[in-house]
């Protein structure tokens, strides 16, 4: 079905944007309202869910190597169920990409394009994805490899440039009602993290899957540094409180540099890397989806599926949520329990009873 | 043959598609011209009636703008001021603003706009609610500068300045040189609903060379003491400097006074200087000490004393400290007995210190805030004595040296 592989840090530069270019335009806002001045604390409980279902799926991976999720679940738990979950899941990341494509498309209308239809925004960055996906996973990865350190850089540049209006002071009391605000904060960001579990699709095609832990690890610290490093600066800047009123915070934060009246409005770098970034977390997942989608259909090719599957995206996207509140309040409520079901439990549940089977086999 | 063929036109299809698609690039549903923008560099805002509002904008005419000065290129004269001022009235700003618009051929722009005045009567009935509309609009930024008038905020707007493009340009400036309070939008929204319920804005005010012509010129004149979103009463320029102090934002000052002994002045530039807040609470007793680290230069000296003897210039750092700490209660004993309003910062100070009793006084910070007793210690670094190092113009005999 596929026969291009991609390298280990192929694999790390494709989850990063998975995980970080929604992420850091609306996890912020999330994260301040429940965690106040600690919400720099939550990415990093988050982050946890990370490590947790990166570990998961390469164990998986070991104990059925060469397989997708789609394949292993039926050999795991047999062929109705198998296939009935795998159905369950091509269906939550059809909800996923559609949820995704809709934050990235609220954002650019929001803030930049008003006039410019929903649907002309949603579909035109689809497409594009559509096209590296059926180009195959190679051509996903290396426009990841290409994309992502410019997408790092710019980031890291942003951040730095703030500095001269940061008060480092904004993050006092440190955990004034303990821990519990920050755990709260964490619920939405986990999800993010749990997304982590779209490598369950791709480690049959890495080349050097023995590595594929290694740069799954390198891939998580650069997204907490991301998530670290943009949620300071804002604490810095605006405070706990404040952030919570914005809705997209680093949007406003990038506006507020001025280097000596003549490094200004630099949002536009903001639109570029959000562009970038989510061209790829789009068509990785969108990958995954297009794939998982032929395995359970037992195809030969995946390619015919791509713009049909993408155009289910876009309607899904555009006909299941009606607007920008109803997407916030989707990614920050609904969602994450959605995910730790699907992206947490049930890969935990098949590991347990994956690793029983293969006892009992050798046994 | 055929197949050849057939390979170079499907190349030539290719390439016709290819460029094809650069017509679609350039089509988006909010392209704009620059030439079709109408560019907001201030805008004023003053109450009319009860709930109506008047709303001011200066608008950039670009032609006139440019690099460098017109002065003798061309007409010269008057006729081409680089900007100009329309008003328009209505419940909201953006009602007042989409009334703006018939009046202008070009789509009125913000994301260029650095400076938001508010009327003195506005400033009277309540701010809060329009300052709403620049942090929902997507184009204005959040570092605009905020002042209040002295009068009415269009008037400011109309001043077209002896010096600088712009009135607009000319405020931004001096709020730059914070000399008086600077405080921008994003500082505004996050002092509004603060802990401290209090904000402190810089008071613009406006003088006339010519009146028929409205040229003049603008100045930061003290500060406008707000509680909660309505004006509390003002400080005076020299309250303001105890203010800046205080809040750690002094960034351009001379200190003068009369050394012990002398008869004459003595006059320090400040060169930088820091200030700490250390909230400390003990058997309910709230207290805050203020300690503030100055380095001066001896910028003017009138008065006989020779200064190259380091005794002598400690005995004068002691004094100027002691002078830095009077000028600052003075604003401290406006600021906490008389208005009530914390705009020192005092309120995040406690809040960030002592998060559990600041809960508790939370509800009536303001009454709590006048019981706080404060302390103030200052020290003071004389460095340098500049290009002199004995008083110029007085003979070597009449000099007093020590």
């Amino acid at each position: 079905m596929e026969t291009g592989k991609i390298s280990a840090s192929q694999l790390g530069c494709m989850m990063y944007p998975v995980v970080i270019a929604t992420g850091i335009v609306i996890i912020p806002s999330i994260t301040a309202k429940y965690a106040g001045q600690d919400m720099w604390l939550s990415p990093i409980l988050a982050s946890l869910m990370g490590i947790l279902v990166i570990v998961v799926a390469i164990k998986l991976h070991k104990l059925y190597p060469g397989q997708t999720i789609m394949e292993y679940s039926v050999s795991i738990i047999g062929k109705v169920p198998g296939k009935l979950l795998g159905f369950i899941y091509l269906y939550f990341y059809l909800l996923m990409n559609a949820g995704g494509t809709r934050i990235y498309a609220d954002f650019v209308t929001g803030a930049f394009f008003s006039e410019t239809p929903l649907f002309v925004i949603l579909a035109t960055i689809m497409l594009v994805s559509s096209f590296a996906v059926r180009g195959g996973i190679e051509v996903v990865g290396r426009s990841a490899e290409m994309v992502v350190p410019v997408y790092a850089l710019v980031l890291t540049i942003l951040c730095l440039l703030l500095i001269p209006d940061l008060n480092p002071k904004n993050i006092l009391p440190i955990m004034p009602d303990g821990l519990m605000p920050s755990i709260k904060g964490a619920y939405t960001p986990q999800s993010w993290f749990a997304e982590f579990f779209v490598i369950a699709f791709l480690l049959p095609y890495v080349k050097d899957v023995q590595k594929a832990g290694k740069w799954g690890m390198i891939s998580w610290i650069f997204v907490v540094m991301g998530f670290m490093a943009t949620n300071l600066s804002l604490l810095f800047l605006f405070g706990g409180e404040l952030t919570d009123r914005f809705n997209y915070p680093l949007l406003d934060a990038v506006r507020y540099i001025s280097i000596a009246e003549f490094l200004q409005h630099l949002e536009s770098l903001v639109m570029a890397i959000w562009v970038a970034g989510t061209f790829i977390k789009l068509a990785v997942v969108h990958y995954a989806l297009v794939i998982g989608t032929a395995q359970w259909l037992n195809l030969s090719n995946y390619k015919p599926l791509v713009f049909p599957l993408g155009f289910l995206t876009v309607l899904v996207s555009i006909w299941g949520i009606s607007s920008e509140m109803e997407a916030a309040n989707y990614s920050g409520t609904i969602f994450p329990s959605f995910s730790i079901v699907m992206q947490t439990c049930i890969p935990l549940i098949l590991l347990g009873i994956g690793i029983l089977r293969k006892r009992n086999n050798s046994g | 043959m055929t197949k050849g063929y057939l390979h170079s036109s499907r190349k030539i299809l290719l390439i016709l598609l290819t460029w094809s698609s650069l017509f679609v690039l350039s089509g988006c549903w909010d392209r704009v011209e620059i030439n079709d923008l109408a560019i907001v560099l201030a805008v004023g805002i003053d109450k009319i009636e009860d709930d109506q509002i008047e709303l001011t904008v200066q608008l950039a005419i670009p032609s006139q703008m440019g690099g460098g000065k017109q002065q003798g290129s061309g007409s010269g004269g008057q006729g081409n001021k680089p900007t100009i001022t329309k008003k328009a009235s209505g419940t909201t700003i953006a009602e007042a603003a989409s009334i703006l618009q018939q009046r202008v051929p070009r789509r009125i722009f913000w994301g260029h706009n650095e400076v938001i005045v508010f009327g003195k009567e506005l400033a009277g009935s309540g701010i809060r609610e329009y300052v709403d509309f620049f942090a929902h609009h997507p184009e204005p930024r959040l570092r605009s500068f905020i002042f209040v008038s002295e009068e009415k905020a269009s008037t400011v707007l109309e001043v077209i300045p002896n010096i600088e493009q712009s009135s607009s340009q000319f405020a931004r400036e001096l709020a730059r040189f914070q000399i008086g309070l600077k405080v921008t939008l994003k500082d505004l929204l996050k002092n509004i609903s603060g802990e401290s319920r209090a904000v402190a804005l810089p008071r613009l005010e406006y003088e006339f060379d010519n009146l028929n012509e409205k040229k003049g010129g603008l100045n930061i004149n003290g500060t406008a003491v707000f509680k909660g979103d309505k004006i509390e009463g003002y400080l005076s320029d020299k309250l303001t400097r105890g203010l800046l102090w205080v809040r750690n934002e002094v960034h351009l000052a001379t200190v003068s006074f009369v050394p012990e002994n002398e008869e004459r002045y003595m006059a320090f530039k400040l060169l930088r200087s820091n200030t700490q807040l250390h909230p400390e609470i003990k058997d309910g007793k709230w207290k805050m000490t203020i300690s503030i680290t100055t380095e001066d230069d001896v910028i003017e000296n009138q008065t006989n004393m020779v200064l190259t003897d380091p005794k002598v210039v400690a005995e004068l750092e002691k004094q100027l400290a002691g002078e830095i700490d009077e000028r600052i209660e003075l604003t401290l004993k406006k600021v906490q007995t008389e208005m009530q309003a914390d705009v020192l910062g005092f309120a995040k100070a406690f809040a960030q210190k002592y998060p559990d009793e600041w809960d508790q006084v939370k509800g009536n910070w303001e009454e709590k805030f006048t019981e706080v007793e404060i302390e103030v210690t200052s020290k003071a670094y004389i460095r340098r004595l500049g290009m002199s190092t004995k008083p110029q113009g007085i003979p070597e005999k009449e000099l007093n040296e020590e």
